[in-house]
C-alpha cells in the first residue's frame, strides 16, 4: 500500500476518533452528575458545578481535538514533504493559509470578547453598585430594626408589668387577661408568654388577620434565653406578610425562665418593598459570590465557542486542501506508476469539478496507452514467434540440406553463392570459403567446375525454367584425379510479384550409379551373349549330330543331310558373327565429330531406307525452316534416327503413322520428335529402356536404344519418351548447338 | 562585610523568601469512640470556615460540606483494607428575611438533623464540629483486627489559573488505631 493510500485510510479514522471523544465527554459529564447527585447537594450548587465541569470538559476534548487535528496533519504534511509527494508543499500552504486566517482573527476575538465580558461583570460589581444594594438593603433592615426595637421596648414594659420587683409571671393568676391587656393598649398584634421554650399565653389582634398564634423558631427564644433579649422575625402564611418580634428575658421560676415576646405585623406595602429590597440585595450577593464561577463560565464558554471556530476552520481548510490536493496527488501517483510501466492503473478519486475531467483525461491517455501497449506487445510476440519459427525452420533445412545426400547450391539474384551444402562441397572438393559470397564464375573458375559455372553465365531466363519447369543436365567433371558424373538440376526462385530471387541447383552424383549400371548392363550383355551364342549352337549342334547318325547308319541320305547341315552351320554362323559385329560396333562407337549438316536431307535418307517397308505404316517428315541446318556428327545422327524408326515401324501396326519433327528450340537447341501410333510404352519399362540390351520386343541385341542415348549423352543432348496421343510413343531429343 | 551589604543580602533573602502561606483546610481532633458496635467519629474542621464560605452562606446561597469517612482494616506494611465509607453533608442556607440559618446534615443521603440559628459563630460550629456521630456498624470481626478511620472534608469547587475547575478539599485525616468490640 502505498503512503498516500495509508494516510487516506487512517484520514477516515477521524471521525470515529472525534465522536469517541464526545461519547467519552457525555460519560465523564454523566459520571461527574451521577455523583453530585448522590451527594443529595442543593440543585443550583449542583449545576453550577455541573455547568462550570462541563464546559471544562468540552474545552479540554476541544482542545485535544484541535491539537489532534492540527499535529495529525502538520506530522502528514511532514511526512508527504520528506516523502516528496506531489502536492504537499500546495497542501502546506492552502493548510496553513486557511489555519492563519480563521487562527489570528478567532484569537483576537476570543481576546477582545473575554476582556470585554470580564469587564462587563467587573463593573456589575462597581462601589455604587454595590453601595446601592448594601444601603437598600440597610435600610430595608433599619425599618424592620426599628419596629423591633419598638417591640423590644413594649416587651420590656410587659415584663416589667407581668413580674413586679422579680417575681416570677408564669405563677401570675389571670396572665392571660393581662396579657391581652397589654397588647390592646400598647396596639401590638401579637403577644405571648413563654417558660423557656414552652408557650404559657399567647393573644392576638384579631385585626391583623392572623389564622394561628405566630410561632417563634426555637433558635429566637434560644438566643432570648441566653442573651436576655433578642430581636426576630415571622414569616406568617400569605404574601409579604411578616411580624417582627423582639423577646425579654424575665425571671426564672419552677417553670422555666418567663420569656415575653411582642410582635408587631409590618405593613404590606413596606414588607414588600423590604422584601425587594432583601432579595436584590441576596440576588447582589450571590452574584458576587459566584462572580469568579461566572467569569470561569464564560471564559470557558468563550473559549469553547473559540476552539470549535478553529476546529471546523482548520477541519474545513484540511477538508479543502485534501480536495483539490487529493486528485492532484493521485494523478501524481498515476504519473509515476504509470511511468514505471504499470499501465493498467487508473485514478480513481472524488472530485466533481475540473479536476474531474483531468483526471477523466488522464485515465483516457493511459487507457490509449495501455491499447498501444498491448497491441506493439502483441505484434511483438508474433514477431518474436515468426522469427522463431523462421530460426526453426531454417536450422530444419539447413540440417536437411546438411544431410541429404544430393548437393544443394543457391545463388541470389546476382548470381552469388548463397548457401551450399556439404553434399555439394564435397562433390565439388571444395570448402566453404571458397564459394560463399563468391560469384559463380569466381567460385568455380577452373575448367572442369567452369562447366558447372557456365550453366549460370546464360540469361536466367534462357538458361533454365522457373520452379515448374525445372532443366537438369548431366555433366562429367574430372575431380580429383577421378571422373565424376553429376546430374544438374537447376531451379529458378520467384518472388510472390514473379522477380528472380536466384537459383537453386541441386546436383546428384550419377558416377556410382553409372557405374552399378553399367556394372548390371554388363551382366546382362553376358548373360545375352551368353544366350545369343547359345541358339545358333543348338542347331549346329543338332545337324552335327544328325550328320554323325546317319554317317553311322550309313544312310543313303547322307549326303543331302550334309548339305543341308553345312547349311544350317554356315547360317547360324553367319547369325552369330551379325552379333559379334553389333557388339562391336557399340563398343567401338567413336566420339562424334560435329559438323554442319542439312537435316531435312539426312532424315530423307533414312525414311527412304524404310518407305514400303511396312504397307500400311505411313511414314512421314516435317522438317521447320529454322532447323535446316545443325552441328551434329551426321554418321551418328543417322544411326540414331535408324535405330528410332527401326523400333517405331516395328511397335506400328497397319494402319498406323510414323512422323518424324525437326526444329529449333529458344535456347538454341535441336530438337528431333519420332512419334509413332504404336503400342506404346508401359510406364515401368520407360526407366530401363535406355538401357543396353533391355528389350521389350524379346528379341534382338537390346543395344538400339542404349546407342541413341550413348549417341545423344556423346551430342551433350537429352532424350525423353512420351506417350503419344492418341496413341503410341514419342521420342524427343534435344541437341544443344554450343 | 559592611552593614550596607547586610541589609541588601537580607532585602534579597526576604523577597526570594516564600510568601507564608494561608492557612489550608485541615480536619484535627479526630477521634473515634465505640457504643457497642457502632463507631462513634468526632472531628473538627480547622480553618474551613473562611471569608469566602461566609459571604457565600450569606448570600443566600446553599453551601455545603462534605465530609467523606472511610473505615479501614489496619495492615502492616501494606496498604489498608477499606471495610465501609460514609459521607456526610453539612448544608446551610441563609434566610435573610428571618435572618437564620437553616442547617441540615445528612448522612450518606438521610436527613439525620436539621438546625437553624441565627449567629455565624453558631454556624460555624455547626459546619465544622461534628461530634460523637454514628458512622459505622460494625459487622463482627476478628477482635485482634485493628481498625482505623479516615476523614476528608470538600469544601465545593474552585478554579485554578481563573479557568480550571478544580475541587478543594482536605487531605485525609486519619485517626488512631482500635479495635473492635470483642463478641
Amino acid at each position: 500500500m502505498s503512503l498516500r493510500q495509508r494516510l487516506q485510510a487512517h484520514s477516515k479514522d477521524t471521525r470515529w476518533i472525534v465522536a469517541g471523544l464526545g461519547l467519552l465527554l457525555l460519560v465523564l459529564s454523566g459520571i461527574y452528575v451521577f455523583i453530585l447527585r448522590s451527594r443529595q447537594l442543593p440543585a443550583s450548587l449542583v449545576t453550577n458545578r455541573v455547568l462550570i465541569f462541563l464546559l471544562w470538559y468540552i474545552d479540554v476534548v476541544l482542545i485535544v481535538a484541535v491539537f489532534f487535528v492540527l499535529l495529525r496533519n502538520l506530522l502528514k504534511l511532514l511526512v508527504e514533504r520528506r516523502h516528496r509527494i506531489l502536492g504537499a508543499k500546495f497542501k502546506t500552504k492552502l493548510v496553513a493559509t486557511y489555519i492563519g486566517l480563521s487562527l489570528v482573527p478567532v484569537l483576537i476575538l476570543f481576546v477582545y470578547a473575554t476582556n470585554l465580558l470580564q469587564s462587563a461583570i467587573d463593573r456589575w460589581f462597581t462601589a455604587p453598585v454595590e453601595q446601592v444594594v448594601t444601603y437598600g438593603n440597610a435600610m430595608a433592615q433599619a425599618m424592620t430594626t426599628r419596629v423591633q426595637s419598638t417591640a423590644m421596648r413594649d416587651a420590656r414594659r410587659v415584663l416589667h408589668d407581668i413580674e413586679p420587683s422579680g417575681t416570677n409571671a408564669i405563677e401570675r393568676p389571670q396572665l392571660g387577661n393581662r396579657l391581652q391587656e397589654l397588647r390592646a393598649e400598647l396596639e401590638a398584634d401579637y403577644l405571648a408568654v413563654y417558660a423557656d421554650r414552652q408557650l404559657v399565653h399567647g393573644s392576638v389582634n384579631p385585626q391583623a388577620g392572623m389564622s394561628d398564634l405566630p410561632d417563634p423558631s426555637k433558635s429566637f427564644l434560644i438566643a432570648v434565653l441566653r442573651d436576655g433579649r433578642a430581636p426576630g422575625v415571622i414569616e406568617l402564611p400569605g404574601p409579604n406578610a411578616l411580624l417582627a418580634i423582639a423577646g425579654v428575658a424575665g425571671a426564672t421560676g419552677p417553670a422555666g425562665r418567663t420569656v415575653v415576646v411582642l410582635g408587631t405585623r409590618l405593613e404590606p406595602e413596606v414588607t414588600a418593598g423590604r422584601a425587594a429590597l432583601i432579595e436584590a440585595y441576596q440576588g447582589f450577593l450571590q452574584l458576587e459570590v459566584q462572580k469568579g464561577d461566572l467569569k470561569t463560565s464564560h471564559l470557558l464558554t468563550f473559549l469553547m465557542v473559540t476552539l470549535l471556530i478553529l476546529l471546523a476552520s482548520s477541519w474545513t481548510g484540511l477538508y479543502l486542501a485534501r480536495r483539490v490536493t487529493i486528485p492532484i496527488q493521485a494523478l501524481a501517483e498515476g504519473t509515476r506508476r504509470i511511468a514505471s510501466g504499470e499501465l493498467g492503473h487508473r485514478v480513481e478519486t472524488a472530485a466533481d469539478d475540473e479536476l474531474r475531467i483531468l483526471v477523466d483525461s488522464f485515465n483516457q491517455m493511459t487507457a490509449e496507452l495501455e491499447r498501444n501497449k498491448a497491441a506493439l506487445e502483441r505484434g511483438n510476440r508474433e514477431l518474436l514467434e515468426a522469427n522463431r519459427r523462421l530460426a526453426a525452420e531454417r536450422a530444419l533445412i539447413a540440417t536437411v540440406l546438411q544431410n541429404v545426400a544430393a548437393g544443394v547450391i543457391s545463388l541470389d539474384a546476382e548470381g552469388r553463392v548463397f548457401t551450399c551444402n556439404g553434399a555439394a562441397l564435397a562433390m565439388l572438393r571444395q570448402s566453404e570459403s571458397e564459394v560463399l559470397g563468391k560469384l559463380a564464375a569466381d567460385a568455380w573458375r577452373d575448367e572442369q567446375r567452369g562447366r558447372l559455372a557456365a550453366l549460370f553465365a546464360a540469361p536466367e531466363s534462357t538458361a533454365v525454367g522457373s520452379l515448374s519447369s525445372a532443366s537438369s543436365r548431366e555433366l562429367r567433371m574430372a575431380l580429383g584425379g577421378e571422373w565424376k558424373t553429376f546430374e544438374v538440376k537447376v531451379n529458378s526462385m520467384l518472388d510472390e510479384a514473379g522477380q528472380p530471387l536466384g537459383r537453386v541447383v541441386v546436383l546428384e552424383d550419377l558416377t556410382e550409379l553409372l557405374q552399378a549400371q553399367q556394372i548390371a548392363a554388363w551382366s546382362e550383355a553376358a548373360r545375352r551373349i551368353a544366350h545369343e551364342i547359345r541358339n545358333p549352337l543348338t542347331p549346329i549342334k543338332l545337324a552335327a549330330e544328325r550328320l554323325e547318325q546317319k554317317r553311322r547308319n550309313e544312310d543313303p541320305g547322307l549326303q543331302a543331310a550334309v548339305s543341308e547341315a553345312v547349311e544350317i552351320i554356315v547360317r547360324e554362323v553367319e547369325a552369330m558373327k551379325h552379333m559379334v559385329d553389333e557388339f562391336s560396333r557399340f563398343a567401338r562407337m567413336p566420339r562424334p565429330q560435329p559438323e554442319a549438316i542439312e537435316v531435312a536431307r539426312v532424315v530423307d535418307e533414312v525414311l527412304h531406307l524404310y518407305r514400303g517397308l511396312k504397307p500400311g505404316v505411313e511414314l512421314s517428315a516435317e522438317v521447320a525452316a529454322n532447323s535446316a541446318r545443325a552441328l551434329l556428327d551426321p554418321s551418328q545422327f543417322r544411326r540414331a534416327l535408324i535405330n528410332l524408326l527401326d523400333n517405331a515401324l516395328e511397335a506400328t501396326e497397319a494402319p498406323g503413322r510414323v512422323t518424324v519433327e525437326t526444329r529449333t528450340l529458344d535456347n538454341g537447341s535441336l530438337e528431333v520428335r519420332v512419334a509413332d501410333t504404336g503400342r506404346g510404352i508401359p510406364p515401368d519399362a520407360r526407366e530401363k529402356l535406355f538401357r543396353p540390351y533391355f528389350s521389350t520386343k524379346g528379341r534382338g541385341t537390346g543395344l538400339g536404344l542404349a546407342i541413341v542415348h550413348r549417341i545423344v549423352g556423346d551430342h551433350h543432348g537429352t532424350i525423353r519418351v512420351d506417350d503419344n496421343e492418341p496413341q503410341g510413343s514419342v521420342f524427343t531429343i534435344e541437341l544443344p548447338q554450343t | 562585610m559592611k552593614a550596607g551589604h547586610w541589609v541588601i543580602a537580607l532585602a534579597v533573602l526576604a523577597l526570594l523568601a516564600p510568601a507564608p502561606a494561608a492557612a489550608e483546610p485541615h480536619l484535627s481532633d479526630l477521634k473515634t469512640a465505640l457504643e457497642g458496635r457502632k463507631v462513634m467519629i468526632s472531628f473538627r474542621l480547622t480553618d474551613g470556615f473562611d471569608s469566602e464560605l461566609r459571604e457565600r452562606i450569606q448570600s443566600g446561597l446553599p453551601t455545603g460540606i462534605v465530609y467523606d469517612m472511610q473505615l479501614f482494616k489496619d495492615r502492616l506494611h501494606w496498604w489498608d483494607r477499606g471495610i465501609a465509607e460514609s459521607s456526610l453533608q453539612v448544608v446551610a442556607m441563609f434566610n435573610a428575611v428571618t435572618r437564620e440559618y437553616l442547617v441540615n446534615f445528612k448522612l450518606d443521603g438521610r436527613l439525620i438533623e436539621s438546625r437553624q440559628l441565627r449567629d455565624l459563630d453558631e454556624l460555624e460550629e455547626a459546619l465544622t464540629h461534628v461530634e460523637a456521630l454514628p458512622v459505622f456498624d460494625l459487622a463482627p470481626m476478628p477482635a485482634d483486627w485493628k481498625l482505623l478511620i479516615a476523614v476528608r472534608a470538600e469544601l465545593g469547587s474552585g478554579t485554578m489559573l481563573a479557568f480550571i475547575p478544580t475541587h478543594l478539599r482536605t487531605d485525609w485525616k486519619e485517626s488512631r488505631k482500635f479495635r473492635p468490640p470483642a463478641d
